[in-house]
């Protein structure tokens, strides 16, 4: 519905231009747009005034001059960023770090909803699901802080069990094999039961009689759930997944700096904390802009490829 | 029909597995309730596990009179109601414009809100906006980072979106304007949508950290989160410079932490319950594509 049918007649007689000025579309929008004065002050000042502020990845920048009379210096910055090994040491870890949690974090919210759906008495599944959302509503601060008291190595509650079993105690977070699995590990504790959500969502809306007539034709429980569940969640698996590929050069700040602790930096050092750390404390703004920049430049030709991909299929998202 | 010792086998399997995560959930904070009310030898000499040994209130007495805790307590209730009203306030206000068909340019509009997405400014550019506007060092600095979350807001759009067109034509055949429209039959009819997003707003203001420690430098603005992190990771010590030694010590206690977490906790706990059944039907009405 594009035009509204009930102003054709009345505005016939007036020339075009008028007649723009008078539809009862024109009307219409006019409080409209009063309502939308915030949500655009608020997206062009808070979102694309950043976005010109990036210049600065190609600029000497510095307080005095400001954003716009900094030096331009071209692509110094990318120069340092790419030859130093510590920035590199950051994407890297960066990069490992968002694969490594798309490979055992993206599954695990599929699988607890395919097993919630095998759950058939109804006040143990709403039980269950109001324990396994709980933990997205946790800070990472909280979460952090469960973690410290579990794996610390003088008190935490693992080396405890160790030790009154007569086994030293172990380093797990001061070890960067441990130290990444509890990473991962924590990531997926809290995210898993949210995220199961929309996938539960989409397999309410698989047709029963489905799995009632391959149940007849002798298809066990593991064949109908890869016969009529996953090709029933794939739609949504692509959509999520696409949405996941523009997030994997980027590590949530706030997990990955409440776990980290200086003896792992080597792998734990991401590129959010190192913007914060370097950029901000020390005032390296251009260098850290740089970095920034090709974060989301990355981000956004992943997505974008992934649309591509997934389109090709017509599965894309836009 | 009589199921197969394979579905029988495949039936346990789940339900064990789905019960130990249940209990991964909820041991941790069965852990730390009996480790804050319980006595602090007792907590010290690692004998509390999931019921609180003796019974002993005083930590959190001593968390709300000794320490900065009640002062970042309150400014987190201050963050979280103001920020969720405005954010609310400003995203009904989008997405309601966004979601009528005779609007101009809402293809354009919607779109670019979209790229944000995809595509930001980062964390050092969008400092430098703050900092330039004055905001940093005030809460408004909070508020404004993160008004609108796109993600929320298309949600609430593709809601509107679905609401049906009778309902809202014969209302403006009957003369009704846009503020009636929307405040008298698209938000009644929204309200599990609306209490969801309210909760993820409300959530994402208390538990604010990034933020926080970023725009706010000063320790008598600092929230709950911040202050309860600084307990927590004994190494940062620095936002309790102003305390003398023993006060650090009584705060960096197993038991003080436990009563840190309890507190930023239990807020959430008490709201949670009672939204938690809107989730799947708020959330999912609206679906994200579109």
């Amino acid at each position: 519905m594009t035009t509204t049918p009930a102003t054709a007649g009345t505005d016939r007689v007036l020339k075009p231009r008028q007649a723009f000025y008078h539809t009862k579309r024109f009307r219409q929008n006019i409080p409209l747009f009063l309502m939308l004065i915030p949500g655009i002050l608020y997206y062009v000042i808070f979102r694309y005034f950043p976005m010109g502020g990036l210049v600065i990845a190609f600029k000497d920048y510095n307080f005095r001059d400001g954003i716009l009379s900094s030096p331009w210096v071209g692509l110094k910055y990318f120069e340092i960023l790419f030859q130093s090994k510590i920035t590199l040491q950051v994407i890297w870890n960066t990069l490992e770090l968002s694969v490594l949690n798309l490979i055992f974090g993206f599954p695990a919210p599929i699988i607890i909803a395919i097993a919630l759906n095998e759950v058939r008495k109804n006040w143990l599944k709403r039980w269950i699901q109001t324990i396994i959302y709980l933990p997205h509503f946790l800070s990472w601060v909280i979460v952090a802080g469960i973690v410290l008291t579990l794996f610390s190595i003088d008190g935490g509650t693992i080396n405890k069990l160790l030790a009154q079993w007569g086994i030293e105690a172990v380093p797990f977070l001061y070890r960067a094999d441990s130290w990444v699995a509890i990473f991962i590990g924590s990531g997926m504790w809290k995210e898993m039961g949210f995220g199961a959500i929309i996938y539960l969502a989409a397999l309410s809306s698989i047709d029963p009689s489905l799995y009632e007539s391959a149940g007849l034709d002798g298809a066990g429980k593991l064949r109908q759930i890869w016969h009529i569940t996953l090709p029933g969640l794939r739609p949504t698996i692509i959509l999520l997944l696409i949405l996941g590929m523009g997030r994997l050069m980027e590590v949530g700040f706030d997990q990955v700096y409440n776990l980290q602790n200086p003896t792992v930096l080597g792998q734990a050092e991401v590129i959010s904390t190192y913007v914060y750390k370097v950029g901000l404390q020390q005032a390296q703004f251009s260098l850290t802009t740089a970095m920034g920049l090709f974060e989301s430049f990355v981000g956004l030709i992943l997505v974008l490829s992934a649309n591509a991909l997934a389109r090709k299929f017509d599965q894309g998202l836009f | 029909m009589r199921e197969s010792t394979g579905g029988k086998v495949f039936s346990v399997f789940v339900h064990v597995v789905l019960i130990i995560i249940s209990l991964t959930c909820i041991l941790p904070f069965l852990h730390l309730v009996a480790l804050s009310f319980s006595e602090g030898h007792a907590v010290d000499l690692g004998q509390v596990y999931f019921w609180p040994v003796g019974l002993d209130f005083t930590a959190y007495a001593y968390f709300f009179e000794n320490t900065p805790a009640l002062r970042a307590f309150t400014n987190s209730v201050v963050i979280t109601l103001c920020g969720t009203a405005l954010s609310m306030l400003t995203t009904v206000l989008t997405a309601y414009p966004l979601s009528r068909r005779y609007m101009y340019a809402r293809k354009p509009i919607t779109t670019a809100a979209l790229f944000t997405m995809l595509f930001s400014g980062g964390m050092i550019p969008t400092y430098l906006v703050m900092n330039s506007l004055h905001l940093t060092n005030t809460y408004w600095s909070l508020w404004f980072v993160g008004l609108v979350s796109t993600y929320n807001m298309l949600i609430m759009k593709s809601f509107f979106e679905n609401i049906p067109g009778e309902v809202t034509d014969s209302a403006q055949i009957d003369g009704c304007g846009e503020m009636q429209l929307l405040g008298r039959i698209i938000l009644p009819l929204s309200l599990p949508m609306l209490a969801t997003l309210t909760l993820f707003y409300g959530v994402g203001y208390w538990n604010m950290f990034m933020n926080v420690i970023l725009y706010i430098n000063r320790t008598e603005l600092q929230n709950l989160t911040v202050i309860v992190q600084s307990m927590l990771q004994i190494q940062s010590m620095d936002n309790m410079m102003a305390m003398d030694v023993a006060q650090q010590q009584e705060l960096i206690s197993e038991k003080m932490k436990a009563v840190g977490v309890m507190v930023m906790v239990v807020p959430m706990l008490v709201v949670y319950p009672f939204l938690q059944k809107y989730f799947v039907k708020g959330i999912m009405l609206g679906s994200i594509k579109g």
